[in-house]
């Protein structure tokens, strides 16, 4: 990169985007998987569009394109699930979850193309921790890596069903930038110093350890981190499913989990604080979460692809780096603003 | 431009004025002769389906894999011959000039 040069820094400003990022490949939250029930559809906007989520009869869970192959009618306004597919309201075509046309009621014949491949583009789809995930890539490609195992959603033995949702006025990759800008946690959050900490980059995966294991975190792609917040030997576990709903707007949302201990144990006292300190204020903690403080920041700041850093300040380079893998369809102008 | 002989489903003799560039299809339905081409080429409809003279079938390029697939859907619930084609896939060329076919029966 160079010297920052005088006149980049003084008049950069005027020039810089809020979000200059692409929606980002990977796999995603859409919705609960309860909200959704057989025979079940509606209109959800992700991915800077509008989408199609439906369950058919069987299970299946679908989120198509709006817009019927046939003659453009939005299957979503009148659309009905039949069966194991969805029916465009407009001349009947119907649809599996995988987008492959099986049945157009009035053809003698049906288009050998229906045969091959599939007409509408739907999403790669699947249930895990109580929660339904769409792969999206904006090429069409399918999924390079899977959600993991994550004990504390998937296996007996944990409780709590605390969760939230919160709107914000930004890009993931910015979001998730907080996660390796230590220094911020000092002077924006209060925390008593700038945690020690070591970060590893691994294909899709990030590693992230503060505080020599007070937080430990990782996250697998963009629309997927689980950290651990440990006191005492006691741990509780945030997991943060962020949605990218356009360019400049997403969606957090977050379960927060522990061991299922006894009422009025301590180790509950100290798992039900630590969640408490993931989110906000907490008793006995100096520093915020996130809810109060990183929202005015995300929700005004513009994104400084030349950023002027120095000592003391996290791997900001090489987690942007790392991020680029996710706009797996962006040209050399783009990548250059992210 | 290519002049082409064609053979109505009722037997009757035409010859049509063909121009370049256009596919053969187009030209058949702005005649009248009875084709379609409901889905303006897409290999989606099979009504444009045509039976070519004899001498004709190696003089014309070859099938693409979709019309090869769109002639055996249709083949199911009407004639396909060997000499069977999807006029939409057949460009008009001068070196056309002559071609003989017949319109072929649709689903
Ligand atoms: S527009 Fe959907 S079936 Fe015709
Ligand atoms: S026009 Fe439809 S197959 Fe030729
Ligand atoms: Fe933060």
């Amino acid at each position: 990169m160079g010297a920052i040069t005088l006149q980049r820094l003084l008049l950069d400003s005027k020039g810089l985007e809020r979000c200059p990022f692409p929606i980002p490949t990977g796999w995603f939250f859409v919705d609960y998987s309860d909200t959704l029930k057989p025979g079940e559809l509606r209109n959800v906007h992700l991915f800077d569009q509008e989408w199609v989520l439906f369950r058919t009869e069987g299970g299946q869970v679908g989120l198509s394109d709006p817009y019927c192959p046939h003659l453009g009618a939005h299957l979503g306004h009148g659309g009905k699930v039949v069966g194991e597919n969805l029916r465009c309201p407009f001349h009947h075509w119907e649809y599996d979850t995988a987008g492959f046309c099986k049945q157009i009621p009035y053809a003698k014949v049906m288009p050998p193309v229906t045969k091959k491949q599939a007409i509408l583009r739907t999403l790669p789809m699947t249930e895990k921790y109580g929660l339904i995930w769409a792969w999206f890539d904006p090429q069409c490609e399918a999924p390079s890596w899977q959600l993991p195992h994550i004990p504390e959603m998937e296996d007996a033995g944990y409780a709590c069903t605390r969760r939230g949702t919160w709107p914000v006025n930004t890009a993931i990759q910015e979001i998730a930038e907080n996660g390796v800008d230590f220094a911020h946690l000092k002077f924006l959050h209060g925390a008593p110093g700038i945690p020690p900490a070591v970060v590893n980059f691994e294909k899709h995966i990030i590693d992230i350890n503060m505080a020599s294991g007070y937080i430990v975190g990782r996250g697998y792609g963009p629309g997927l981190n689980v950290f651990q917040f440990t006191q005492e030997g006691i741990s509780s576990t945030m997991i943060s499913y962020t949605q990218p709903i356009t360019a400049e707007r997403s969606q957090m949302n977050m379960s927060f989990r522990y061991k299922d201990y006894p009422e009025g144990s301590k180790e509950l006292h100290i798992s039900k604080k630590l969640v408490d300190h993931m989110i906000g204020a907490a008793e006995g903690e100096e520093s915020a979460g996130f809810e109060s403080v990183d929202f005015v920041v995300w929700n005004h700041k513009k994104y400084r692809p030349n950023p002027l850093l120095c000592d003391g300040d996290g791997p900001i380079l090489q987690y942007r780096k790392w991020f680029k893998q996710f706009y797996t369809a962006a040209d050399t102008d783009t990548l250059a603003k992210v | 431009m290519a002049e082409v002989r064609v053979t109505g489903r009722d037997g009757s003799e035409r010859r049509l004025e063909a121009s370049n560039g256009i596919a053969l299809m187009d030209t058949l339905r702005d005649a009248g002769t009875g084709v379609e081409g409901t889905c303006g080429g897409a290999c989606a409809c099979g009504t444009c389906h045509v039976y070519v003279a004899q001498n004709w079938v190696d003089k014309l390029p070859p099938k693409s894999e979709d019309e090869q697939m769109m002639l055996e859907a249709i083949g199911e619930l009407v004639e396909v011959r060997s000499t069977s084609r999807l006029s939409c896939q057949i460009q008009i060329s001068d070196t056309l000039a002559g071609l003989a076919l017949e319109i072929g029966p649709v689903p």
